[in-house]
C-alpha cells in the first residue's frame, strides 16, 4: 500500500504529551543504507508484533489511513536488542495491543517499513527505541 | 629474631611501599605484575576527537598525516552501492579498527598468554597472542588482520598487520559522500595503558603507506563499565533478522 508524506501525517490519531529521557548514542549500522532521511514517518496505531532480534528490533504496527480507511501494517526497526536493553528498553516496553506513536524514516524502496527512532505510548512515555543514527524527524543530530 | 624485624623486613617492604605510591598503584595486575585489562568496558572514546552523526567514534581528520599522491581515492570512494558502500547492512563484518569503534560494549579477557577482546557489535572477538609469537605467515589478507601483542613496560602494544581493503570507521555517517576505506597495506598499532583504574588510554597507530605519507595516531580512552558486568556481553546474529538488506526489505 502505498501512502503519500501528506497521508502519512493525517495518519496522527493521538496527541500525546512527551517525558523526555536522557538515551545514550547506539549504534545503528544501517541508516543510510536502508532509510530515506528526506521522508519522514509520524504515525499512531496498535502493535501487532515485536520481533525481539539482532541484529535490530522490529516492530509492527496496524496503521490507519484516516484519509481512505484502511489499515496497513508498518513495521519498524529499533536498535539492536543488547543495546537496547543496556539503555534499560527491555522486550517487554513494546507489546502487542499498545497504541504507540512512531516517528522515524521511510524505507528506501518505498514499503512500509521505516527507522523506529522514537516511541511515544498514550500516557505520554517516550522511548528511544534506535538510535543517533536514526534520524528522528524534527530533531537534529541526537547523541 | 630482632635481626630479621630490623634488617630483612624492610627490604621486602621498602619496594612494595614504592609500587603501591606509584601513580599505577591501584590499577589491577596479573599475577606475574603486567597490567590486567579483564573487565567490561565502553567502546573506545576520544574526549577531544571530531564527533560525527553516528554514534561510533571515528578518526578525526586533523589527526591524518598527509595524504600521498592518489591517498584522497581510497578515503572517499563513496559508489552507490550499498554493498560497497556499506557492506555492514548484509552483514559483512565490520572489520578493524572500525568494529573496535562502534558503540557498543566490549569485554576484555587476559591471562598470561592472550588477550582476548569480545565486541558486542557482530560478536566479534579478536585474540591477541602475549606470548611473544611473531606474526604468522602466508595468511589471506583479513577484515580483522593477525594481531601480536607485547609489553613495554605497563603498556600493552598491538601490532596487527595482513588486512585486507575494507572501510576505516563511519564516517559515512557524518558525510554520506565519504566512505573512508584503508588499504591493504595497513598496520596498525595499539597502545593500552591503565590511566587510572577505571580509564584505559587506548592509542591507534594507522600506518597506511598506500594512502598516507606517514603513520599517523589518534588518542582513545575506554572506561571501565562494571554496572555492565552483571549485564554482561548481549550475542549479536546479524544474519537472524536483517530484514531491509541495501534498503530493500522483506516483506511481512
Amino acid at each position: 500500500m502505498k501512502v503519500s508524506n501528506r497521508s502519512l501525517f493525517c495518519l496522527l490519531i493521538n496527541g500525546i504529551g512527551l517525558l523526555g529521557l536522557a538515551i545514550p548514542a547506539v549504534a545503528h549500522h544501517s541508516f543510510v543504507a536502508e532509510f530515506d532521511e528526506s521522508k519522514p514517518v509520524k504515525v499512531t496505531g496498535t502493535v501487532t508484533k515485536v520481533e525481539w532480534q539482532n541484529p535490530h528490533v522490529w516492530f509492527y504496527v496496524d496503521v490507519k489511513d484516516e484519509t481512505t480507511g484502511k489499515v496497513a501494517n508498518w513495521g519498524f526497526s529499533g536498535g539492536a536488542p543488547g543495546q537496547l536493553m543496556r539503555r534499560g528498553v527491555t522486550r517487554d516496553v513494546i507489546k502487542p495491543g499498545m497504541v504507540i506513536k512512531v516517528e522515524g524514516y521511510r524505507a528506501r524502496d518505498g514499503s512500509n517499513n521505516s527507522s523506529g527512532g522514537k516511541v511515544t505510548f498514550q500516557d505520554g512515555r517516550m522511548v528511544f527505541t534506535a538510535s543517533a543514527e536514526d534520524r528522528i524527524p524534527g530533531e537534529k543530530d541526537k547523541k | 629474631m630482632n635481626w630479621l624485624r630490623i634488617f630483612i623486613l624492610p627490604l621486602i617492604a621498602i619496594p612494595m611501599l614504592a609500587q603501591s605510591s606509584g601513580a599505577q598503584k591501584s590499577v589491577p595486575r596479573m599475577p606475574d605484575g603486567k597490567p590486567d585489562f579483564s573487565g567490561i568496558f565502553e567502546w573506545p572514546k576520544s574526549p577531544n576527537g571530531e564527533h560525527g552523526k553516528g554514534s561510533a567514534t571515528i578518526f578525526d581528520r586533523k589527526n591524518f598525516a598527509p595524504l600521498k599522491p592518489g591517498g584522497e581515492a581510497f578515503l572517499e570512494p563513496r559508489t552507490g552501492d550499498m554493498r560497497h558502500d556499506e557492506p555492514r547492512d548484509f552483514c559483512m563484518p565490520a572489520g578493524f579498527p572500525g568494529g573496535m569503534l562502534s558503540a557498543n560494549a566490549v569485554r576484555l579477557v587476559q591471562n598470561r598468554n592472550f588477550l582476548v577482546i569480545a565486541h558486542e557489535f557482530q560478536n566479534n572477538t579478536r585474540l591477541i597472542p602475549l606470548d611473544g609469537r611473531p606474526h604468522r605467515e602466508g595468511l589471506e589478507p583479513m577484515f580483522y588482520g593477525d594481531p601480536v601483542g607485547h609489553w613495554e613496560g605497563d603498556t600493552l602494544v598491538i601490532d596487527t598487520t595482513q588486512f585486507k581493503r575494507w572501510a576505516l570507521d563511519d564516517y559515512f555517517y557524518t558525510n554520506p559522500k565519504e566512505f573512508r576505506m584503508h588499504s591493504d597495506a595497513l598496520h596498525t598499532t595499539e597502545r593500552m595503558k591503565w590511566k587510572d583504574a577505571a580509564t584505559i588510554s587506548y592509542q591507534l597507530t594507522i600506518d597506511d603507506p598506500k594512502i598516507f605519507s606517514a603513520a599517523w595516531s589518534q588518542d582513545f580512552e575506554m572506561k571501565a563499565r562494571p554496572d555492565w558486568e552483571k549485564m554482561g556481553i548481549f550475542e549479536y546474529v546479524c544474519e537472524e533478522n536483517n530484514r531491509c538488506p541495501g534498503g530493500k526489505c522483506e516483506k511481512h
